[in-house]
């Protein structure tokens, strides 16, 4: 035995012990423990996602307050039947949200009326002139729901009157006119629920891809910038590097998204608005799947993409073709629909948002997203594969950016 | 013991390592020197397999080198650079955790490593708020962090001050002691002198010696010093003597063997007084420059 292999002996006890040696953690753990570490405690990263969260619980607090705030309109009269469309609009706003109001402020003559328009004391006066036409006369403007609040009582309140001089009721008159609307999927308040959530997930689709993609594309330059990769990938397979990673950027995207979630769900809960979210629960949690394998794909893409460039500059060049794919994935859920949004959703990226959408809108049967799902698998096992196979090559390369073709003609 | 077998490596037309082969000892610090893009870079990046060498092989004690040996080595490659926003300590216990080490052994060898270059304090400190000479010595300790059981070093001592250049010299003598192979490249022949016990010479990607410097010594031309009175100018005309250089007294000759060397000194005795007659040893840079000439 000679003495150098006495001493590596006595540094790592003997040569055919397993690489673990003293460490038991795989390479590719350290590095994923590693990658998800820096960026928690990067203060941009914290900062940033600390005021993304203050915005999803705003806007939902701000929402809820719109939908809850009652209106509240002053209207001057200068008659008896002014003032009884306005007793009666103001019953029909108690009835139907319980938070509109009508006041009437009773005056002696028009003029009296408008003058209260005039000094504010009135949002507008209801006028009936000689001929029997009515006039709602603003300041400079009447707001839209004083307006139709006062328009239907005035209808209610002339078809009441004119059913009475003709001897019958209106509920007589109205008879068989009433339409029902019903859907054959889904109902009508659901699918305002379920634009809002396909729009969400598009847009926190589109923001983790590009936040997270390129985080990991720049770390991939950044190692390759500075050779680090050369001593790393000295001490272990560089396709433990890669992965490593993907999976610690994927860890943190998915972190990132149960946050937002979450928020989202709480701030919900507490404003009391949550009798709503029943119905996107079972899509939100598709989305999750959904996201993890669209995700995996884009960040094997931005791998490669780090790897290809040469400085971190070449990366907002290089990077169209993934934010074309991120772009199709965005325009998919706010805009695809019908048979388009069929194909989308099994199109791997963008079916990651047309999927959990379509799964929102209409029934889906089981075997769709589970295809789905298959495909996307399928293509991140493919990308990743390939993607290990340029990574492993071009991340070596020194000099100027290269383009795939040549990476892949590389030799390592 | 490092030997590297036939290496080669073209990149296109062009063959920067053609059939090389040496070895490095265990326990020596053998130097490489050539003259840029002689090809050193790609060899030792060969070694460290993050290249593939296209005919040849790299042994260790005998046997084919594994990745799981290339991990045990040191290596510092020719372009620096660690993470230049990460804290030093971090990213030393980072390294230290892929060269399988725990984390509180990388941690500790880090802080020892640090301090014996006076960067004990800068722990925290981001690698890019440090001078360019401790960042290099930052990516000494790199190189050093998990007890390497071979060093492949590719310029070492560029931009380190002198005070550095003793610490890393004192580093390195610590570890061939333990039986570490070294093989480090330099343009300083000043430091190949002073450290190494072996050479291996490049010219445009060919091996044009390697040895000990005993070994090489003996290949070299044999020169001697002579130094006599009135003048050493007939030497010119003795047959069987080149002359490397004659200025008055003194002379510089080429001589094939120990005969020709009597044979001269003879003569120089019959014609005046002889004042000095010995063999000139060359350094290791004088060797260098004659092979690579």
């Amino acid at each position: 035995m000679s003495t150098e292999t006495a001493y590596r002996q006595q540094q790592r006890g003997p040569a055919s012990s397993s690489p673990s040696g003293h460490n038991p953690q795989p390479a590719w753990l350290i590095v994923t423990l590693r990658e998800v570490m820096v960026k928690a405690k990067d203060r941009g990263f914290a900062i940033s996602t600390l005021v993304t969260l203050v915005l999803i619980v705003a806007g939902v607090v701000f929402n809820a307050y719109m939908s809850t705030r009652g209106e509240e309109y002053t209207v001057a009269v200068s008659s008896n039947a002014g003032e009884s469309v306005v007793a009666l609009a103001h019953e029909v706003g108690q009835d139907d949200d319980g938070n509109t109001a009508f006041e009437t402020i009773a005056t002696v003559s028009d003029d009296a009326a408008l003058e209260q328009v005039r000094t504010e004391g009135a949002d507008a006066a209801l006028i009936r002139g000689g001929d029997g036409t009515w006039t709602l006369t603003g300041k400079n403007e009447v707001p839209r729901g004083l307006s139709s609040g006062l328009g239907a009582a005035l209808e209610a309140y002339a078809l009441e009157s004119n059913a009475a001089a003709a001897g019958t009721t209106s509920e007589q008159l109205l008879r068989g006119s009433t339409l029902e609307e019903s859907l054959l999927e889904g109902n009508a308040e659901n699918q305002a629920v379920a634009d809002v959530a396909g729009f969400a997930f598009s847009f926190l689709f589109y923001m983790a891809s590009i936040i997270f993609g390129m985080a990991i594309a720049n770390s991939v330059v950044e190692e390759k910038q500075n050779r680090v990769v050369e001593i790393l990938a000295t001490a272990i397979p560089v396709r433990q590097l890669l992965y490593g990673k993907v999976l610690g950027n994927t860890i943190l995207a998915m972190i990132q998204l149960a946050l937002y979630g979450g928020a989202a769900l709480l701030a919900l809960n507490l404003t009391d608005t949550a009798d709503i979210i029943g119905s996107i629960i079972p899509a939100s949690g598709w989305f999750m799947v959904f996201f993890l394998f669209g995700f995996l794909i884009l960040a094997a893409m931005w791998a490669v993409l780090g790897s290809l460039a040469s400085r971190a500059e070449d990366l907002t060049s290089s990077s169209t073709p993934v934010m074309a794919l991120i772009f199709a994935a965005l325009g998919a859920g706010l805009f695809a629909s019908g048979q388009l949004l069929v194909i989308a959703s099994y199109v791997p990226v963008v079916s990651s948002v047309a999927m959990p959408i379509r799964m929102l809108n209409s029934e889906v049967a089981l075997w769709e997203p589970i295809l789905s799902l298959v495909l996307a698998l399928a293509a991140a096992v493919a990308l990743l594969h390939l993607g290990e196979k340029i990574y492993r090559r071009a991340v070596m390369q020194g000099g100027g950016a290269l383009t795939l073709r040549k990476a892949m003609k590389l030799e390592q | 013991m490092l030997q590297v077998q036939n290496l080669t490596r073209r990149f296109g037309e062009n063959t920067a390592v053609d059939d090389v082969s040496f070895t490095v000892p265990s326990g020596k610090m053998t130097g490489f020197v050539g003259a840029n893009g002689a090809g050193k870079t790609t060899t030792m990046r060969m070694i460290m397999g993050v290249l593939t060498a296209q005919a040849g092989e790299v042994l260790v004690d005998g046997r084919p080198v594994t990745a799981n040996d290339r991990a045990t080595f040191g290596y510092m490659p020719e372009e620096r650079g660690l993470y230049p926003k990460q804290p030093i300590l971090d990213q030393l216990v980072y390294l230290g955790q892929l060269h399988r080490m725990s984390q509180s052994d990388a941690r500790s060898r880090a802080q020892e490593l640090l301090e014996r270059f006076q960067l004990g304090d800068r722990g925290k400190d981001k690698l890019e708020s440090l001078s360019l000479g401790n960042q290099q010595r930052v990516q000494i300790a790199a190189s050093l962090l998990h007890r390497p059981s071979v060093l492949i070093l590719d310029e070492p001592f560029s931009g380190l001050d002198p005070v550095a250049v003793d610490s890393m010299v004192e580093l390195l003598r610590e570890h061939t002691a333990q039986g570490v192979p070294v093989l480090f490249s330099s343009h300083q022949l000043d430091l190949v002198d002073r450290l190494c016990d072996n050479l291996v010479v490049l010219q445009k990607g060919r091996l044009v010696a390697s040895g000990t410097g005993d070994e090489l010594r003996a290949t070299a031309p044999r020169r001697h010093r002579l130094t006599v009175s009135p003048d050493a100018g007939w030497v010119r005309e003795e047959t069987g003597v080149r002359v490397i250089d004659v200025a008055g007294r003194d002379a510089v000759v080429e001589l094939d063997n120990d005969d020709d060397a009597q044979r001269l000194l003879a003569a120089a005795m019959t014609r005046g007084s002889v004042h000095e007659f010995s063999r000139i040893r060359p350094s290791l840079s004088e060797i260098y420059r004659g092979v690579s000439q």
